[in-house]
């Protein structure tokens, strides 16, 4: 899932700035699941924008409002209205949710409430972490599904570096070493000749660096019959 | 209960507005200390500053 963090208080409320109605839009999906942008979270900012600004002297009209997923359409279509209604729109969604609105409402001003942080899982309770890049050619199976790209900080694809060091990263010692990861893991499986093969260099052009990505697949689409 | 104190303090209220006592229903003597506690607290802090605004507005 992807995984998100509020920005602050303080930040929001810059971004909100003169605005005199405020549309807090939560998303049910991703950013529910890792507390940052659901119903909940949209509810509370809308009152902390509500008492803050109304303590500062400059209240605000502030309403809240949560839809299933923001990157689609059709739940957006939902509430067209509303966000028709406002100054602004706060988007607790990710960064795909805050420009679906931008695309979707070519006349409504929208903000992000959020970062988004990456694509990951809950380790634990209070706990996310990375564990994809989405570097568009998954390599998991030459890695015993342990992604390279996404836990070793050099994205090396024949590690470990040099800075491995008791089974943590050089960066930090909190980090562990996403190579020494995939060695434990290959071990205990007994596929450590899977680490013989030298990996050539990746083609990162199906990586962010091959420009913005898309996949397009003409049997599903609709149009592609009119053509 | 500190993430509703930090949310507060963000605000620009006071954190000790809210407090959260682990009481059971059998537990009187308790019950009015932590009453007296908290009445003692916000008479000390004063009216919420947000009910004096909306007085204002009226
Ligand atoms: S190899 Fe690429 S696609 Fe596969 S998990 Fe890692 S970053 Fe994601
Ligand atoms: S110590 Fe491990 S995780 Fe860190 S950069 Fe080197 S190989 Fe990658």
């Amino acid at each position: 899932m992807i995984v998100a963090e509020q920005k602050s208080l303080e930040e929001i409320k810059k971004l909100v700035g003169n605005a005199k109605k405020v549309l807090v839009a939560g998303c049910g999906t991703c950013v529910t699941v890792c507390f940052a942008g659901g119903s909940r979270e949209a509810a509370i900012v809308s009152a902390e924008l509500r008492m803050s600004t109304k303590l500062a002297g400059d209240p605000k009209e502030v309403a809240d409002v949560t839809v299933q997923r923001q990157c689609e359409w059709e739940y957006l279509d939902e509430i067209a209205e509303q966000v028709q209604g406002v100054d602004v729109v706060l988007s607790l969604g990710c960064g795909v949710g805050v420009q679906a609105i931008a695309e979707h409402f070519p006349n409504v001003w929208v903000v992000p409430g959020l970062n988004t942080k990456f694509m990951g899982l809950p380790t634990e309770q209070g706990v996310w972490a990375e564990r994809c890049a989405a570097c568009g050619d998954c390599i998991l199976g030459l890695t015993g599904g342990i992604c390279p790209i996404a836990r070793c900080s050099k994205s090396l694809l024949n590690g470990p570096c040099g800075g491995s060091l008791d089974g943590h990263c050089e960066i930090n010692a909190e980090v562990p070493c996403g190579w020494q990861l995939i060695y434990d893991r290959l071990k205990s499986m007994g596929k450590l000749e899977v680490l013989m093969e030298i990996q050539a260099p990746k083609n990162w052009r199906t990586s962010r660096d091959g420009g913005p990505r898309k996949i397009v697949r003409e049997d599903l689409r609709l149009v592609s019959e009119e053509k | 209960m500190e993430y509703l104190q930090s949310l507060l303090k963000e605000i620009g209220l006071e954190p000790e507005r809210a407090r959260m006592f682990n009481l059971s229903a059998a537990m009187a003597g308790k019950f009015v200390e932590a009453a007296k506690e908290m009445t003692e607290k916000v008479t000390e802090l004063g009216p919420n500053p947000l009910k004096s605004k909306m007085k204002d507005e009226r």
